[in-house]
């Protein structure tokens, strides 16, 4: 197994896909990006690509790259991409030369924005805004990473092909639903906001609970029995997705 | 109809989560219930077919303690047994005398048995039953049914599970059920490397219908086993003793080498049992398996008194009676309010699917429903009927069905 290519498509897909939840839930972030007009385009040789595309005041992610981005950013491996999303190295930029500042300082900020709520400091989760923020990147982390999972993980995809067709939502009941995945004959898919009859149901009670439970500092059989989760609808498929999202903490860390 | 509620259930499930990982662990989680909240998680007393829970709430078991209670809770016959031994010897440093006469018995009743060896749980007696294949054949590879349960050691896990390394299940096959093709390809494909098979009777996995065997499979399947030298291993330990007084193989007329028993062979207290032919009696006594209360007696006289009362009560015969009348029952009340409920399985252990809705959410709630109202239904498990079943139970629980599908549409 290539675990470069996997660790690539997660960091692309389901990582840096958080920048589109991210100004909703930053002011600073929100500031940042208000006024930015450009697609970004992530190309990595023989691998993945994912534009992020700024305009009023929003952040769009793509699973590819459009004919005339703004900015292209070349990967010559997933290794290589890897090592950029840990800080050891400089991707090559194929287009956009003129905004190699704007890389370099606004948007390194963004992501380093986006790295303060996704690896949280434990004094920082006593502010129930900054948990929620958290905990929803995370969440969201999971679900999306969940289909290049099944598709690059050996273990991954037999829990997959044990998992009956069917879709899983994920709800905080203090919130609503938050995202959502589909098992269907395609593969898997990883949607946010609500689904209509899902077979499936993950409720966290509040955002804490939620916390907890998708950290591993509480286990989902005791939060079951205090109420704090429930899990109702084709189970099969809650504990199948649940082992699948976290394997993606063993490529991620 | 009044329903319950748990305060002291979740007081102390809140201590226990203080002290025990999960604070209930394995089959008896509450996690996969769905409405938990609906659910009592302890039991402070039990007798017959009902237990009451720690805030007093009086359930009538479709459970049946997962299958180990046959008889009735606080069966006078099998406790007077299990105590008057209790006082003679239990745990001693030599064996006792009740090991002897457990084993004849079991020997005499089971047909399949030429010998017989004692542990405490199910996972004892399978595990041992595929060393045991692997040691008579010299071979490493076991074919298992997709779905099939036979405890929770690691060579039956599924993979990605915690804890479970990948290396754990590389010699375990599994195949679906009911598919002898599917055993004939996998045995062609290793031939000369498979040592055992592995099924239950029927397939009664957790989360899915339930199925019995197609016409002619075991026939098949012995067959196919028989002419490649592949031990034969009849997980027999949730069925055991319900459907056939000599092992569930006699139900359905086909021999297996090894027979693994457990729940309801001693009503409840722990013993397990695995029985097999001469062939393999040899190669058993060489393979060391043991554990520290095998030997305790107590549970043997259990079993013993728990045999006879099942032979004297022809208890597969009313088991299967008191089934198919619940079901029959539960089937025509679901019916009146506008649900289909569909029944798997055999009668006395069967699985139950409200199919309107495929998510199950429905099922879920209608056990819960008919829980908080004093008829202890799980959703995904099968149920389990027992001999203290009586004709009032049934009532009682047929109008709690009945208040619960109303529960149900009112909701709706």
């Amino acid at each position: 197994m290539n675990n470069d290519l996997l660790k690539a498509r997660l960091n692309l897909h389901a990582v840096l896909r958080n920048l589109e939840d991210l100004p909703a839930l930053d002011a600073r972030a929100a500031e940042m990006i208000r006024a930015w007009r450009m697609a970004v385009c992530f190309s990595v040789h023989g691998g993945p690509a994912a534009t992020l595309e700024f305009s009023d005041g929003r952040c769009r992610h793509y699973a590819a790259c459009p004919p005339h981005p703004d900015v292209k950013l070349f990967f010559l491996s997933p290794a290589h991409l890897n090592a950029m999303f840990a800080g050891a190295s400089s991707p090559l930029p194929l287009k956009g030369l003129s905004k190699l500042g704007f890389l370099k300082h606004e948007f390194a900020e963004l992501t380093r924005r986006l790295q303060y709520f996704l690896r949280p400091e434990p004094e920082r989760l006593a502010e129930p805004a900054y948990l929620r923020a958290h905990t929803l990147l995370t969440l969201l982390t999971g679900v999306f990473a969940v289909r290049h999972l099944v598709e690059l993980d050996p273990v991954a995809a037999q829990l997959a092909a044990a998992t009956p067709a069917g879709s899983l939502q994920f709800v905080v009941d203090s919130e609503g639903p938050v995202a959502h995945l589909v098992y269907g004959s395609n593969g898997v898919e990883s949607r946010k906001g609500a689904l209509d009859r899902p077979a499936a149901r993950m409720w966290f009670a509040d955002w804490p609970a939620a916390y907890r439970v998708l950290s591993g500092k509480l286990d989902a059989f005791t939060a079951t029995g205090k109420g704090l989760l429930r899990l109702d609808g084709t189970i099969p498929l809650i504990d199948n997705t649940s082992l699948i999202m976290e394997r993606a903490a063993g490529y991620l860390a | 109809m009044q329903t319950f509620e748990y305060p002291q259930s979740r007081r102390l499930f809140d201590r226990a989560c203080e002290v025990i990982p999960g604070g209930i662990y394995g089959h008896f989680s509450p996690a996969p219930l769905g409405q938990t909240a609906a659910f009592p998680f302890f039991a402070a007393r039990a007798e017959g077919a009902r237990f009451q829970d720690v805030d007093g709430n009086e359930f009538i078991d479709y459970m049946c303690a997962y299958g180990p209670m046959i008889l009735g809770y606080a069966n006078r016959v099998v406790d007077d047994a299990f105590r008057k031994q209790l006082a003679l010897a239990d745990a001693a440093s030599i064996a006792s005398p009740k090991m002897v006469e457990l084993a004849e018995l079991l020997v005499d009743r089971v047909a399949a048995a030429d010998w017989a060896f004692f542990a405490k749980n199910g996972a004892d007696v399978t595990s041992y039953a595929v060393t045991i294949a692997r040691a008579a054949t010299g071979r490493r590879t076991l074919v298992a049914i997709q779905g099939g349960y036979h405890g929770t050691h690691p060579w039956m896990q599924a993979p990605g599970h915690h804890g479970i390394a990948e290396d754990d299940h590389r010699h375990c096959i599994r195949i679906p059920w009911n598919d002898v093709a599917a055993l004939e390809r996998v045995v062609a494909e290793h031939e000369g490397g498979i040592a055992g098979f592995i099924a239950t009777p029927y397939h009664h996995p957790t989360f899915q219908d339930n199925a019995l065997p197609a016409e002619g499979y075991w026939r098949s399947v012995e067959t196919l086993l028989r002419k490649h030298g592949i031990v034969f291993i009849l997980d027999d330990v949730r069925c055991g003793f319900r459907l056939h007084r000599g092992g569930s193989n006699e139900r359905y007329g086909f021999t297996p080498d090894l027979v693994c028993f457990c729940k309801a062979l001693a009503n409840g207290y722990p013993i397990a049992a695995l029985v097999g032919t001469d062939a393999l009696r040899t190669v058993t006594a060489n393979v060391f398996h043991t554990g520290s209360y095998w030997f305790s007696a107590a549970p043997m006289a259990a079993a013993i008194a728990t045999l006879q009362e099942l032979e004297r009560l022809d208890a597969p015969s009313l088991l299967d009676a008191c089934g198919r009348k619940l079901n029959d029952g539960l089937v025509r009340i679901a019916k009146s309010h506008g649900f289909t409920l569909r029944v798997t399985g055999e009668p006395c252990m069967a699985y139950y699917r409200i199919t309107d809705d495929e998510s199950q959410m429905l099922h879920q709630r209608w056990c819960a429903e008919c829980t908080r109202r004093g008829a202890y239904f799980t959703p995904h498990h099968n149920w389990f009927v027992s001999t203290a079943h009586s004709d009032a139970d049934l009532q009682r629980t047929w109008d709690i069905a009945d208040d619960a599908f109303r529960a149900l549409k009112a909701t709706a």
